[in-house]
């Protein structure tokens, strides 16, 4: 023991001595002795007791001095002695984990489980809830939607931003703004940007200051007031300028107009919008009503809430409604906050469950541990009660078992960080396409702070278990009486089976819960979406107005872009589409069938649209059921056609052949002839059924921004490189944006189910893991607490096998009742998941069967263990054991 | 008296470390080893003796158990440790060496 070692010797005797009698009766020593020597030497004793004094110094202030120093130097020592036990307690912890490291596998399994799981799951409330937004104060900002009869999300109209704003009572300012993405021409191959027009008032109401140089003037906010600046994000300034000042005041060439740099947002800033460049916008009273484009977000007033900021908005939209009614009519406005806005009571909902979830897992963890010390502590009852007969006191053995909880569980820490450190990404990966702000999931300082807070209060929890029965056996004598008799420590036998059969039960529910969610998962990625994305290549482009002002020069661009594409070699075929599948857009249009009288209100007819071009139906592989598709020869001046999909088809004109009929749209005179009915596909969400889709000619309806599809005979991504070239060939300031396998989208359609399997199976196999455990730990107790009635059975002829059954029974027992109950607690809760669901019954019976089967027959695999040691034990030693 | 405790006041530790490694003894014993070894020359406060042995056990130097005293009454004993042994060494070279230093300053070479 060497940092105690100067003082091991003295401590027994010292210890108790107080400072203050120790120097007086040193001091009074000494004096005395000197008196004596005068005395011996012929002084009389009232002058040698002088003399003594004299010699001596002022008595006092020694006295006081030493007693100072006296005291320092023994709290030093407590100290000293405080951390060398914890030192030999700890030191002992780590050799009782290494003489049984079975235990201590399973035990530090057991918790990197439990706090591993529950680390990284709080780690994904912290990045979507509690990490602050960018912005000051954000608790004051909000979301302003426009309500009609049919969504609630609604953008506004440059008229009534300007009017809202005005005519509020509640804000202190608003802010609108427009998805606007640009080109960037020089330096490099062109680049598609995602651009954010907003304006001036935008920075102010979210709190948010430069970085560098500034935000728009008021006067760039006004119509006419002046283009041509632009705002930086940080993200954009690294990649382009380096990160360097010099940018400000350089010029920017955006889709064919030149930008001067005139300021870099903060970091973290464009994280909730995704934009690289931030331009001006300046809306204008005189734009049309009608033509909802802007976002629109406020801040309100101090001491506003967003409930009177919303019965504001509610008065100035029905005065609006009032004003205006051509455009206004059932158009209100509704409020959000940026929290729900962003997060969402549902997500926040989501987290929360998950939080509670995992807070169940970790008390499972705990219990399965303490069971574990607990069968342990039987065995080590001999050990504690040897220490307690040597003069461990009763504190310093409460100590030593919590030091040896509260280590183990420390390890487990260790290994369970490791475990959220090496899930984080996945689960970012996956949750990228679908969990608002996962993207900001990573481990910082309050996830590590959460995981080692958990293991070290886990630690102390399941620690208390094997105290607890130390305190509170039967037995007389007091614990020192009940240790050194070696009695048995019974514990709540009871509640540990409760405990066990409970874990069973909820790994039970949330296997169940997996099982659904991935059965749904894989029949979702085995649904047809009615085309063939294997072997396709995409490309996004948008042609700027200022060069491509006419719809004939789009239409140029395009047909001979498909052209060239079509002639590359590996190239099948090439065609081109407003909205590619799976890319997150959707454009509809009402419309009443020619001939046929227009139907009551609430039936009118919707389908959605696509413009294509001819090559689009071969190249995405959708097939031609009736008719023919779209031709060359649907050009501008030729007859208006419409290919529909078979439900439109169905739908529309039931037991009728569609093709000859004839659609008309709102705005246009003359009627769209049905040409043609091809395969349904899906392309907004795999789970949902496919909806009426009507394919238009993009001849005939030509829009500035497509999406290219490009099937291949080989590897879609080999022909990339071919297809930029030949675009560039064509326009080489224009970017090609999106270019990637078509499959990749299809893909990132089921992420959000995929995100939701991966939790799921995340949590069961823990809850399965930890189950396994607690049927383990609390078979083997059993096996320990029962040693002498085993060894009495097998003394009396009972054989091995008998008792293996046995013990199997008790384990399997266990897990049965708990498979019972965590199933129907599954069907009763199942019901909830029937929204999350695809193909899958909530009730589905393979599922149920299939978890019980896994779950009895692991809790036997279990039980085997233990069983088969009980068979083995000597009889003999069994019933002299105690 | 004064003014030789200040003088010695860095050397009374080395004293008292010397006097103790020749075994264990009390507070008193250790002032008359010292007063004996000097001839009385060397006169100290003798109480600051104490303040000084109670630093020199917070330093780790000497140790302290308690015994019996010549005359059966129970005392503190001080007793130097192995890192107060080290201490002394250190001590009584830099000694020479000052020793040595001033000896050639006083009588030339």
């Amino acid at each position: 023991m060497p940092p105690l070692g100067r003082f091991a010797r003295p401590l027994r005797r010292l210890w108790k001595i107080p400072v203050a009698r120790e120097v007086d009766a040193e001091l009074a020593f000494h004096l005395e002795m000197r008196t004596r020597e005068y005395i011996a030497g012929g002084m009389d004793p009232a002058a040698a007791r002088a003399e003594a004094t004299r010699r001596f110094g002022d008595v006092a202030e020694i006295n006081a001095t030493c007693q100072d120093l006296g005291r320092r130097r023994d709290d030093e020592m407590r100290r000293a002695q405080w951390i060398s036990e914890l030192g030999q307690d700890v030191r002992y912890a780590l050799r009782q984990l290494r003489a049984n490291p079975g235990f201590a596998a399973v035990a530090v399994l057991t918790l990197a489980l439990g706090i591993g799981a529950s680390t990284t799951i709080f780690g994904v409330a912290n990045a979507v809830l509690l990490r602050p937004l960018p912005f000051g104060e954000p608790a004051r900002l909000v979301r302003l939607f426009g309500v009609t009869a049919t969504t609630d999300q609604f953008s506004a109209s440059e008229p009534d931003y300007l009017d809202w704003r005005a005519q509020n009572r509640t804000f202190a300012d608003m802010g609108a703004f427009m998805m606007r993405n640009v080109s960037l021409v020089g330096g490099g191959e062109p680049e598609q940007l995602p651009a954010l027009g907003v304006t001036p008032s935008f920075f102010r109401v979210l709190g948010v200051r430069p970085l560098a140089g500034r935000v728009f003037a008021e006067e760039e906010g006004r119509p006419g007031g002046g283009d041509g600046v632009v705002v930086l994000s940080h993200g954009f300034w690294l990649r382009r300028f380096g990160g360097n000042h010099r940018a400000l005041g350089q010029t920017l060439s955006l889709s064919g107009a030149s930008y001067e740099v005139v300021g870099v947002m903060p970091p973290g800033f464009e994280s909730v919008w995704g934009a690289d460049v931030w331009l001006p916008l300046a809306p204008a009273p005189t734009s049309v009503r009608a033509d909802h484009g802007l976002g629109v977000i406020g801040r309100l007033r101090p001491g506003a809430t967003a409930a009177r900021a919303a019965s504001d908005m509610r008065d100035v939209a029905a005065q609006l409604t009032a004003q205006y009614p051509e455009s206004n009519k059932d158009y209100s406005v509704r409020v959000v906050t940026f929290a729900d806005w962003l997060i969402g009571a549902e997500l926040r909902a989501r987290v929360i469950v998950l939080l509670v979830a995992v807070g169940l897992l970790l008390l499972m963890a705990c219990a399965n541990v303490a069971n574990l010390l607990l069968a342990r502590a039987g065995a080590r009852s001999r050990e504690i009660s040897l220490r307690a007969a040597l003069g461990a006191g009763r504190g310093r053995i409460v100590r030593q078992l919590l030091t040896e909880s509260v280590v183990l569980s420390l390890v487990g820490a260790a290994f369970g960080v490791a475990f959220a450190v090496a899930a984080v990404p996945v689960l970012r990966e996956a949750g990228a396409d679908s969990v608002a702000r996962i993207n900001e999931l990573t481990v910082d300082w309050r996830v590590l702070t959460f995981g080692i807070a958990a293991s070290l209060l886990t630690g102390l929890l399941f620690g208390l278990a094997p105290v607890g029965a130390l305190m509170t056996g039967s037995g007389g004598g007091g614990l020192h009486g009940r240790l050194r008799s070696g009695a048995r420590i019974v514990g709540a036998g009871r509640l540990r089976a409760a405990l066990i059969v409970a874990s069973v039960a909820m790994a039970v529910l949330l296997l169940v819960g997996a099982g659904l969610v991935g059965g749904s998962w894989m029949k979702l990625t085995r649904v047809d979406p009615g085309f063939r994305a294997g072997g396709v290549l995409t490309a996004q482009l948008t042609l700027p107005r200022v060069r491509y002002p006419e719809v004939e020069r789009q239409e140029a661009f395009y047909t001979e872009a498909l052209r060239r594409i079509a002639a590359v070699p590996g190239v099948r075929s090439a065609g081109a589409t407003n909205i590619a599948p799976f890319s997150g857009g959707d454009t509809g249009i009402p419309f009443t069938v020619v001939g046929r009288a227009p139907t009551g209100e609430g039936e009118a007819l919707e389908a959605s649209w696509r413009s294509v071009t001819p090559g689009y139906f071969a190249a995405l592989g959708v097939p031609l059921r009736r008719g023919r598709v779209i031709a060359e020869a649907d050009g501008r001046r030729a007859p208006k056609v419409v290919v529909i999909s078979e439900t439109m088809a169905r739908r529309v004109w039931p037991g009728v052949d569609p093709v000859g009929q004839a659609i008309r749209v709102p705005r246009d005179t003359t009627p769209w002839m049905v040409v043609g009915v091809v395969g349904d596909i899906r392309d907004q969400a795999l789970q949902d059924e496919p909806v009426a889709l009507m394919y238009l000619s993009f001849a005939q309806v030509t829009w500035p921004s497509m999406w290219l599809v490009v099937r291949t005979a080989g590897e879609p991504g080999a022909a990339a490189g071919a297809v930029r070239r030949e675009i560039w060939s064509l326009d080489p300031t224009l970017p090609v944006a999106e270019v990637q396998p078509l499959s990749r989208l299809v893909s990132a359609a089921a992420a959000e189910p995929r995100f939701t399997m991966l939790i799921f199976a995340l949590f069961a196999a823990a809850a399965l893991a930890l189950a396994v455990v607690g049927v383990y730990g609390i078979v083997a107790y059993g096996v320990t607490q029962r040693r002498r009635e085993i060894g009495g059975r097998l003394a009396l002829g009972a054989r091995p096998r008998q008792i293996v059954s046995d013990t199997l029974r008790h384990g399997v027992g266990l897990a049965a009742l708990g498979a019972v109950l965590g199933l129907g607690v599954a069907y009763a809760l199942s019901r909830f998941l029937a929204t999350i669901l695809y193909g899958v019954a909530p009730t589905n019976a393979a599922t149920y069967v299939g978890v019980a089967v896994v779950i009895v027959s692991c809790a036997a695999l279990a039980s085997l263990a233990p069983a088969r040691r009980a068979s083995r034990l000597d009889p003999v030693q069994a019933l002299r054991s105690e | 008296m004064a003014d030789s405790t200040e003088l010695l006041h860095g050397t009374l530790d080395t004293l008292i470390l010397r006097t103790l490694s020749w075994g264990p003894r009390h507070g008193y014993a250790v002032a008359r080893w010292i007063q004996e070894i000097s001839s009385d020359a060397l006169q100290i406060g003798e109480g600051s003796l104490y303040p000084a042995l109670y630093r020199l056990e917070r330093k780790g130097w000497v140790e302290t158990e308690w015994g019996l005293s010549e005359t059966n009454r129970e005392v503190k004993l001080y007793r130097l440790t192995a890192a107060g042994r080290a201490r002394l060494k250190v001590e009584l070279a830099q000694w020479r060496e000052f020793s040595s230093a001033v000896a050639k300053v006083l009588y030339g070479t």
